[in-house]
């Protein structure tokens, strides 16, 4: 089992520890219900040590970026982060990440998902024909997620950073003498305001402590999941796969067609010309009960989908679910769920199902 | 934790509350803890007969979902319905108003398979290592 550099403060904070691909991580320290809220309203601290970090580096660095990802890694700035794919040749979603641009000549960061960094670096290192030089740090580099109203505040008491000084999908370097070299990204998996911050092992545990004595409350991976799920944010591994494609995801927003080539492209074209089967949408319920991963979803006792997702929504208290339903569904449309044996209303609802502190991931 | 001594336990971590005939249901204060915040609890309705070891009912918790197990054999003779509307009742009160159940018994000998709160508090470290 992987540990992150943070595991026995997890363990002096009580946390309950799960394995999570691999990984000793933290899923609740209090209750999933309280850190999700804290970090609605006030500030949210996870750390996502586990991620994975890839460095793509030298002069081919761009072109082969821009062969193996979605976007048009071309146009990226210095200190531009971008969420985009990984995709096969059949166009099913190997990863989906965020690209960090670092210098546009020649240096960029992938941030991937931890369960799939391995295959990852070995997709990555067998198409790697232009010789630039790639490189897994994941084991070297920590990563903390600091998210909510108050992570302004906090950021600027302990690292003197002044997150409106940066733009959504935007990251600085910030050094400082106690914490080291921090790489400061204003992204985040919650919906709320915040960063997501990278550094080296040694400084994290410090940092994290420093974050909880200014008032972030310490948060699991429990609450990053419903956080994700209220707005709407798919999960690889449940909402999207290498069986699944962008367009049926609805995250075409991360594609561009535009661009000559990347590696599925040619899949994903006829894909789409031959009409989308099916698609991912949210799902809100009207009574009581949970929507899990794996529940079939009628209507007028056809089945037309299924849960790839799904919980309470802390914030609404009613369950909350994303699924791929059948394309002749639309919004605001009624349909069931089945839940054990019983049939439980939904509507229809694309997501977010809350009103975050931003507007789009990407 | 908490297990008061006046209450008899499962293997599946239900607590039994014994008077007479009348057998109150809930969940351990062990059983709460593991699941964390209770969103859902559904039981079957009164009148409905459960066997010992029998599933009579699903708890929810937002990361969890775990089958409700009749510590006796009987007829259910009340379900509790508040915990439809305030299932945290089960993180707070486990022992008190988190009750889900009340069973007529129908064999007292049944008791016997039942732990007391030493041997289950025995159980519960040992299961949690």
């Amino acid at each position: 089992m992987m540990k992150t550099p943070l595991f026995d403060t997890h363990v002096g904070l009580n946390a309950r520890i799960v394995d999570f691909h691999g990984w000793e991580m933290p899923v609740w320290y209090t209750g999933i219900k309280a850190e999700h809220l804290a970090t609605r309203k006030a500030c949210g601290l996870f750390d996502i040590s586990h991620m994975g970090e890839i460095h793509v580096s030298s002069q081919g660095a761009t072109s082969f970026l821009n062969h193996m990802l979605t976007i048009d890694v071309y146009p990226m700035e210095e200190g531009e982060v971008k969420y985009t794919f990984l995709l096969n040749p059949d166009g099913g979603i190997i990863d989906d990440l965020t690209v960090y641009c670092i210098r546009p000549e020649d240096t960029y960061m992938l941030c991937v998902n931890a369960s799939n960094k391995n295959k990852d670096f070995k997709w990555l290192v067998s198409h790697n024909n232009d010789l630039c030089l790639l490189k897994d740090k994941s084991a070297h580099t920590a990563m903390l997620a600091l998210q909510g109203p108050h992570a302004s505040n906090i950021l600027k008491a302990c690292l003197d950073f002044d997150l409106e000084d940066i733009d959504r999908f935007r990251f600085r370097m910030h050094t400082i003498p106690e914490f080291g070299d921090l790489l400061i990204s204003r992204t985040g998996y919650t919906g709320a305001d915040g960063v997501e911050i990278f550094m080296t092992n040694e400084y994290v545990v410090a940092l994290w402590n420093e974050f909880v004595k200014k008032g972030a409350t310490p948060c699991g991976l429990g609450s990053r999941d419903t956080l994700r799920l209220e707005m709407g944010y798919p999960l690889h591994g449940n909402d999207i796969d290498e069986h699944t494609t962008p367009f049926e995801a609805r995250l075409s927003f991360a594609v561009d067609l535009n661009k000559d080539f990347f590696m599925g492209k040619d899949a994903l074209i006829k894909h789409k010309n031959k009409g989308l089967k099916r698609r991912l949408t949210g799902l809100e319920l009207m009574e009581k009960g949970v929507p899990r991963q794996g529940h079939v979803c009628l209507k007028k006792d056809k089945e037309i989908g299924v849960i790839t997702s799904g919980s309470i929504s802390p914030v609404l208290n009613k369950g909350i679910a994303l699924c791929y339903l059948d394309s002749s569904i639309t919004e605001a449309q009624q349909i069931e769920v089945l839940i054990r044996n019983r049939r439980v209303k939904a509507i229809v609802k694309r997501p977010p199902f809350v009103k975050g502190q931003i507007h789009k991931s990407g | 934790m908490n297990f008061p001594g006046e209450l008899k336990y499962t293997k599946d971590h239900e607590w039994a509350r014994i008077n007479d005939n009348m057998v109150t249901v809930g969940i351990t204060d062990y059983a709460q803890q593991e699941l964390g915040d209770v969103v859902y609890v559904e039981c079957n309705d009164a009148g409905t007969r459960v066997e010992q070891g029998g599933v009579f009912g699903t708890v929810e918790s937002v990361k969890a979902v775990s089958e409700l197990y009749a510590p006796v054999t009987g007829t259910i003779v009340e379900a509790n319905k508040t915990l439809e509307d305030t299932p945290e009742l089960v993180n707070t009160d486990c022992y008190g108003d988190a009750w889900m159940i009340a069973i007529e018994l129908t064999d007292p000998s049944e008791l016997d398979n039942l732990m007391d709160a030493g041997k289950y508090e025995t159980y519960v470290s040992t299961e949690s290592k």
